[in-house]
């Protein structure tokens, strides 16, 4: 099936960067409100003091140890989830191609419930260091996304077929995690129903350094295997033509692929459709480039999933509704109106 | 689990008579629901069941057996009838082998009516949930079968990815409603997945009505459900009033999803399965098709709920996760199938 390619704008190096500046800053605007939000109100002056080493002991506090964990996992994952998702888009030139839709995130969700299954002892405590959950998460995510591909075989290049069969690893997958869930102790199953849907209200600093330190060198490889992405409107042949996308090539991308999901969803559990929605926008605004799509969806992934979870927090509190159902509800829709305008495309 | 899956996937062309199908699936299913009274956490001789039923002597076994197993036992064949017979009919009117109450996103939709009128409406009784699912199923199959229309008329697998995100879509909302009403959490997820268990017998006697209603207008619908296999000019020379069919089709569909998601929450899948199996039975007249996925589906959910209370032992699995993953295999072999 030829996958239409919509025309786009053409975009001079200039608005691209302008953009992205703009989408910069107003990254930045929103962490300081994403901090500053909560249960008591923190000017946005005061947080920005904080971030620069001043300001008093108690908003050092509220600042640094108790909002900043939350913006800075939300803000990290979002942009794995949606670098994850440019890869697979654009390996797949469909741009209904995301880690939820492939398997990935359900995949690297069963890897951390068996995870703590497997390794929980009477107490609910794990008995092996959490630094290893990344791990199982991405054992599974490789294990989806494999399936997926070897049950899809030769109809890999269909890109409908390739989302059901996704859509069905996926549901497999998920069965499968209700029922560990439901193995393991009663604390675990509420803390990881929460998880699953995509919650980041739990994490601390630790957490996020052995986040940060497994996405470094994924995002590396990710970064170095990005150089070589096929312009988005070639085929398959023109493209092996010149030389890429041969299938170790492919391969490789999609480990990437799964790897940075795998790392994001460990930590923050099954946040949906930001692989789908940020590669996209990103495209809008900033065209076909490499490096400025790749940055721009990092940024609006870390902002659609800041963004999120603040409007859960602000809310829902003292309820901890899953950031995961608001990137749903949003994501969704979407998602539908790509698949109905795909198909006016295509006649 | 073997023996779930073990009539799906059968690739043997089964060729008995019909009525020797339909007594054998009748007899299998009676001897399914006197094991889903006798098997469980506790196994009960039959000695027990008769005696709870015909001299109920007031005992821990009597009552449990009468009070807890019995329900579930009733419970179970009849939302599997109800939704196998859904199955059968909406993969009739979408002409497409892999639509079901959950890929097109009806178990999502009533499910989430029944959330919405339990909470935000404060409808207590079952008759209502089950009409007010059967509402949200309609919906969504108006909303989801409009939007293929409205993008001038998708293939098959398309029609399919538009209910799945509609299902996730509904998913999320009944997410935020039960969270946000501080629902324990560990029951959400058993009703998100569907279950049999800890239902009252009420449950039953109320939905068996609405099902009773849903398969009779289904089965009323035999004939030009059968003319609709084929193509729409087909069907309309044979004299089929299209419109007017589809419609009533659509009701049937909406009644049996809707009574069987009030009863047990969305059971996955158990709507797509089914009616393959049925087929491969009794072949594709809907008057020998559609009572055929009624009693598998029945057989299908009642062996469903008793691998549920062995699979994690002693824990109670939902059922919706055990027919989900049976499901998914198949759907996984039907796409496969097309392909070949």
């Amino acid at each position: 099936m030829s996958v239409a390619v919509p025309a786009l704008p053409r975009h001079r190096p200039l608005t691209r960067w302008t953009a992205l500046g703009v989408v910069g800053a107003l990254f930045a605007l929103l962490t300081l409100a994403a901090i500053g939000f909560g249960s008591t109100w923190i000017p946005l002056e005061a947080v920005a003091n904080v971030l620069l080493g001043g300001g008093e002991r108690t908003e050092r506090l509220v600042v640094l140890n108790l909002r900043m964990p939350r913006v800075a996992a939300a803000a990290i994952a979002g942009g794995a989830i949606a670098f994850a998702g440019y890869l697979l888009q654009r390996i797949t030139r469909n741009e209904l191609a995301s880690p939820g839709v492939l398997g990935v995130v359900d995949g690297a969700a069963f890897g951390v419930v068996l995870f703590m299954a497997v390794f929980s002892n009477e107490a609910n405590a794990l008995t092996v260091p959490v630094a290893w959950q990344p791990l199982a998460a991405a054992i599974g995510a490789l294990v989806a996304i494999t399936v997926v591909f070897v049950l899809s075989g030769r109809q890999a290049s269909s890109a409908i077929r390739l989302l059901l069969f996704g859509i069905a690893v996926a549901a497999v997958c998920k069965a499968l995690t209700t029922i560990f869930m439901l193995v393991g102790p009663i604390y675990q199953a509420s803390q990881a129903a929460r998880w699953l849907a995509g919650a980041v209200n739990a994490i601390n600093w630790g957490e996020i350094q052995i986040m940060a330190l497994c996405l470094v060198p994924t995002l590396l490889f990710a970064g170095a295997l990005a150089r070589n992405l096929p312009p988005a409107d070639l085929d398959d042949v023109s493209a092996q033509g010149i030389g890429l996308n041969v299938p170790v090539y492919r391969i490789l991308v999609f480990t990437a692929a799964a790897l940075l999901t795998a790392i994001a969803v460990s930590f923050v559990g099954g946040v949906g459709f930001i692989g789908l929605i940020a590669p996209h926008l990103a495209r809008l605004l900033v065209g076909r480039a490499r490096l400025a799509g790749i940055l721009m969806a990092m940024l609006l992934g870390a902002m659609m999933l800041m963004g999120a979870d603040l409007i859960v927090r602000v809310a829902f509190t003292p309820l901890e509704v899953p950031a995961g159902t608001v990137t749903a509800i949003v994501g969704a829709p979407y998602f539908l109106f790509l698949l109905m305008r795909k198909d006016q495309a295509n006649g | 689990m073997a023996f779930v899956s073990a009539a799906p996937r059968s690739t043997v062309e089964l060729r008995l008579s019909p009525a020797v199908v339909f007594l054998l699936l009748a007899v299998a299913l009676a001897l399914a629901m006197l094991g889903s009274l006798t098997l469980g956490y506790r196994l009960y001789g039959l000695d027990q069941v008769w005696m709870a039923f015909f001299a109920h002597d007031g005992s821990e076994t009597a009552t449990v057996i009468a009070g807890l197993r019995l329900p579930r036992a009733l419970i179970a064949p009849l939302a599997g009838a109800g939704l196998g017979m859904a199955g059968a009919v909406v993969q009739t009117l979408s002409r497409n082998r892999i639509a079901s109450p959950d890929t097109l996103g009806l178990n999502g939709g009533a499910a989430l009516a029944v959330v919405v009128a339990s909470i935000v409406f404060g409808v207590q009784s079952l008759t209502g949930l089950s009409l007010a699912a059967a509402l949200g199923a309609l919906v969504t199959s108006l909303v989801v079968f409009g939007i293929a229309a409205g993008a001038g008329g998708l293939s098959p697998l398309k029609i399919v990815l538009v209910g799945v995100t509609f299902a996730s879509l509904t998913h999320a909302i009944v997410e935020v409603i039960l969270t946000s009403n501080e629902a324990q959490l560990q029951q959400l997820l058993f009703w998100l997945s569907g279950a049999f268990v800890d239902r009252p017998i009420s449950h039953f006697f109320t939905g068996l009505p609405v099902v009773a209603v849903g398969a009779g207008l289904a089965l009323v619908l035999a004939r030009p459900l059968d003319a609709l296999q084929a193509d729409d000019s087909t069907a309309r020379g044979l004299g089929v009033p299209l419109g007017l069919v589809r419609a009533a089709a659509f009701l049937a569909v909406a009644l049996l999803t809707g009574a069987a998601v009030a009863m047990a929450g969305p059971v996955a899948f158990v709507g797509l399965v089914v009616p393959h199996a049925a087929r491969r039975l009794v072949g594709l007249r809907h008057a020998l098709l559609l009572p055929a996925s009624g009693l598998a589906g029945a057989l299908y959910a009642t062996l469903a709920d008793i691998a549920a209370r062995f699979v994690i032992y002693p824990v109670e699995a939902p059922v919706g996760a055990i027919t989900a993953v049976v499901g998914a295999a198949v759907l996984l072999i039907l796409l496969r199938k097309r392909a070949a």
